[in-house]
């Protein structure tokens, strides 16, 4: 029971930081980043890069990853959803150019890195065993540790920061944002370079893990789909708790569900559609977001 | 006159918010009859609640003494009583015959299956609803916009498209939301005139919910005021005029004075 | 109907029926029957997401029916023994009860949220494919033999597959005359009154329930005909490669059939037979630029979508062309 808990704990903190990235994404923009677990593979290279190939610290990777991805959202931002959204009538559009960015960066990872499964060496060695009844270790726990310390740190800067306000005022109510003088188009590519960001930073931590490779890209986004659906899309805390649910259905599902084969997330969908048929705005979310 | 429509306490709460506070009253066959009040006093929540499209906390809607107020609106639809919009609501994409044509619906006869293969009873209904579709267009006047696409239409002709929509279902009773809405005036008396001429020529029952005094003054047979979503008074509209209740309400308001 | 109409219709049949086999056969380029072929197929699913893209839900699920449908098909055949031609109607059919059985939820769902479950719905079919016991996990399904003989009242209408000279040119004809069929049954539809209720709930679903629409019927209904569509693709796909994997479709066909429907433009009947054409020859054409092929087709899309966000049709709209 404990060991089911602390895995999904440790599943739940990487997964909420991810769909905290793409739900920023969404609120500030009506963007749906299908392109989102592509950015997070493209920050688990960056890493792998540095401290596999360059002899970096790990440290080192982990803030290439963040800042790679934040420039990468930043530039996706300006130069490709902006003028978009600004001509597009329907929403789909920029579902699709979205898509299309998904199939680009699959493309450029592809080319630079290739489709080889890569990790770099364990950060920490040794494992945590309390009486057999929970064991996990070290590096786990660390990783466990920076992530939930990511999210926190996320949430005091949404909570305090300038730019975090800003941000929530306009994911709130656009047009009254632009009216008390809030700068759209800056908040809305900073908070898409947030995004990738996240996306990037959780890459960079789960390499040291379970390694990276170009595969994983179009699983993790619908993954994060999945966490904003249960939390309520564009709501922060609706992120945070679909990823910890999440993490912890997966967790429960492995270990119970074992037996009957790898069903759980047949399971978790058949649950999902249960739960959305009762509350499509999912846990936290306004009806129609 | 028998009653038509009996409203019973019908009561909506979101959270702790009452909007609409044990409302009754009863609309009798034949009659216009106007639920007015000021901004917020809950007149659209009621409006919805009757036309079953939020479900209601307590309280019922009855039409010719058979509940409604849990129905699918599709259902209460079916059962002749229609509601428009307040927001103009078309269809905009279509034109003006075909968005007539489509809200025959609840006349057709042919199944799904009839008009996707085209059966002889499809076949009746298409010509049916084409033909009742130019009928609504020459009552309403619409005649010079027939195959205009909504999305171009001006304000004035949208609501009066939004009604010809609300008359092809062929309702007993039909709601109308805010039908004077951003409306002048010439357009506003030529709308009373069409929906005076529903009553009169075609006997719909018609409940209207709506801003403009002048124009509710002089179209309702009976007015029900709400305020805070409570009755506050009911009457013909000189009973209204001199009702001080109505008059405070009014006043502790920012809305247009009562009056003609 | 026309005499204009009914000559493009006459002169599409005759293209795909006459001019195509013909030119293969005088050019030798008999690979282009699997090229055709597969955007025949495609084109068939694709019309189903058309068709929920219809009555306005974003549909990226098809990929998952597909998929559905192909195991019903290779399933029936390996363990049931069944004939491929009678797998052919359960498959679409046995997607068209699982659609409405989710359908049932998500439809309430709009915008990207029910596009999101519909993803989502991709990625659960191959895990499920991959889990259970009935698909062979991921060593899916194989040696699947071609189709036999369909005869009826002791007629034959198609020969044994296997004993025929050319089977390319049989899943072509036979790919060809599914998708004929589709869009005929497609084109009937919107050109019906159910075309006008399905346009009514796309404009405005609460208007359209005010009305007397049964729109909680109607969605299910269209997409349980969009994923009937879907059935029916994955499993003649599968009858074609003998085989079957989770992986067989995934979720970038799921993208890619949107994708097909949006480039032909969405006003338009057939405008996802188009858009598979296109798309699918452009990346078959792109394939000499060997790994350089993903980069150029996802560039040009990008640019596609700077350049024209509103879908390559919506430059007809700007000449008034509409339907």
């Amino acid at each position: 029971m404990e060991q089911i808990l602390a895995n999904g704990l440790y599943l739940g903190a990487q997964y909420a930081l991810i769909a905290l990235g793409l739900t920023l994404i969404f609120s500030l923009m009506n963007v749906l980043n299908f392109a989102h677990g592509q950015m997070y593979v493209l920050g688990g290279f960056v890493t792998y890069t540095f401290v596999a190939q360059f002899g970096l610290p790990f440290i080192v990777g982990l803030l290439a990853s963040a800042v790679v991805l934040a420039v990468v959202g930043a530039l996706i931002e300006k130069f490709l959803f902006r003028p978009v959204i600004r001509k597009s009538k329907r929403e789909e559009s920029t579902m699709l150019l979205a898509a299309g960015i998904a199939f680009f960066l699959d493309a450029v990872i592809l080319l630079v890195f290739g489709e080889k499964q890569r990790g770099v060496p364990k950060i920490v060695n040794g494992v945590f065993n309390w009486d057999f009844r929970l064991i996990m270790p070290y590096d786990r726990i660390l990783i466990g540790v920076l992530a939930i310390a990511a999210i926190v740190g996320f949430i005091l800067y949404m909570q305090y920061s300038r730019t975090g306000r800003a941000m929530r005022a306009l994911a709130q109510d656009r047009v009254a944002a632009q009216l008390m003088g809030v700068d759209v188009d800056r908040y809305s590519m900073i908070g898409f370079a947030l995004g990738a960001m996240l996306a990037g930073v959780v890459g960079g931590l789960l390499v040291t893990i379970t390694g990276i490779n170009l595969g994983m890209g179009g699983p993790t986004s619908i993954k994060a789909f999945m966490m904003i659906m249960i939390g309520g899309a564009g709501v922060i805390s609706g992120a945070i708790a679909g990823g910890f649910i999440l993490g912890m259905m997966e967790s429960i599902g492995l270990s119970v569900l074992a037996v009957y084969g790898d069903i759980t997330y047949l399971v978790i969908f058949a649950t999902l559609m249960i739960f959305l048929a009762f509350r499509p705005q999912g846990l936290m979310g306004k009806p129609w977001g | 006159m028998s009653t038509i429509l009996e409203v019973k306490a019908i009561t909506k709460r979101y959270g702790g918010l009452t909007a609409v506070n044990a409302v009754s009253f009863d609309v009798a066959e034949g009659e216009i009859l106007s639920v007015i009040g000021p901004n917020g006093a809950g007149k659209s929540t009621l409006f919805k609640l009757i036309s079953s499209f939020v479900p209601a906390t307590s309280g019922e809607v009855l039409f010719r003494g058979a509940k409604i107020s849990d129905l699918a609106p599709h259902k209460v639809a079916r059962m002749g009583v229609v509601r428009t919009f307040q927001e103009t609501t078309i269809f905009k994409s279509m034109t003006v015959r075909e968005n007539i044509i489509v809200a025959h619906q609840l006349r057709a006869k042919a199944s799904l299956l009839g008009f996707f293969i085209g059966s002889a009873q499809a076949r009746a209904d298409e010509e049916a609803f084409g033909a009742s579709a130019d009928d609504i267009v020459d009552f309403l006047g619409l005649g010079a916009i027939r195959d205009e696409l909504a999305s171009n239409l001006p304000q004035g002709h949208l609501r009066a498209l939004g009604m010809a929509i609300g008359l092809a279902t062929n309702p007993t009773v039909l709601l109308l939301d805010e039908p004077f809405a951003g409306m002048n005036h010439d357009e506003t008396m030529n709308m009373v005139a069409n929906v005076r001429r529903l009553r009169d020529e075609r006997g719909v029952t018609v409940l209207l919910v709506e801003h403009d005094m002048p124009a509710v003054m002089k179209i309702s047979d009976r007015i029900v005021v709400i305020n805070f979503g409570e009755k506050i008074a009911e009457g013909t509209p000189a009973e209204i005029q001199a009702n001080p209740r109505v008059i405070e309400a009014y006043l502790g308001s920012e809305d247009a004075a009562i009056g003609m | 109907m026309n005499t204009q109409k009914l000559l493009g219709v006459a002169g599409f049949l005759f293209a795909v029926f006459v001019l195509v086999p013909w030119g293969i056969a005088a050019s030798g380029r008999w690979d282009f029957y699997y090229t055709l072929t597969s955007v025949a197929l495609l084109s068939i699913g694709a019309a189903g997401v058309w068709l929920t893209f219809y009555i306005g839900r974003i549909n990226i699920g098809q990929g998952a029916y597909a998929l559905m449908g192909g195991y019903v098909s290779a399933v029936l055949i390996m363990k049931a023994g069944i004939s491929f031609w009678a797998t052919l109607p359960l498959a679409g059919l046995f997607c068209a009860v699982i659609s409405v059985l989710i359908g049932l939820p998500i439809l309430r769902l709009r915008g990207v949220y029910f596009a999101m479950v519909t993803l989502v719905l991709t990625e659960v079919t191959r895990l499920t494919a991959l889990a259970l016991s009935v698909t062979n996990g991921a060593k899916g399904i194989t040696s699947i033999p071609l189709p036999g003989e369909l005869s009826l009242f002791g007629l034959t209408i198609v020969p044994d597959f296997a004993t025929m000279q050319n089977p390319k040119l049989a899943f072509y004809l036979l790919a060809a005359t599914l998708m004929v069929l589709s869009y005929a049954a497609l084109w009937r539809i919107v050109n019906s009154r159910l075309g006008h209720l399905c346009r009514s709930l796309q404009q405005n679903e609460e208007l359209a329930s005010s009305i007397g629409v049964n729109t909680a019927y109607l969605r299910v209904l269209a997409y349980a005909i969009s994923s009937f569509f879907g059935g029916i693709a994955g499993a003649v796909f599968v009858a074609i490669s003998q085989s079957i994997y989770p992986s067989s479709f995934v979720v970038t066909d799921s993208v890619n059939f949107m994708l097909y429907c949006f480039l032909g433009g969405l006003g338009y009947v057939f405008g996802p037979m188009l858009g598979t054409l296109l798309l699918y020859f452009g990346w078959d054409l792109l394939s000499i630029a060997k790994q350089y092929q993903l980069l150029i087709y996802s560039s040009a899309m990008i640019a596609l979508m700077l350049a024209v966000p509103n879908g390559v049709l919506s430059l007809l709209d700007r000449k008034g062309g509409r339907k």
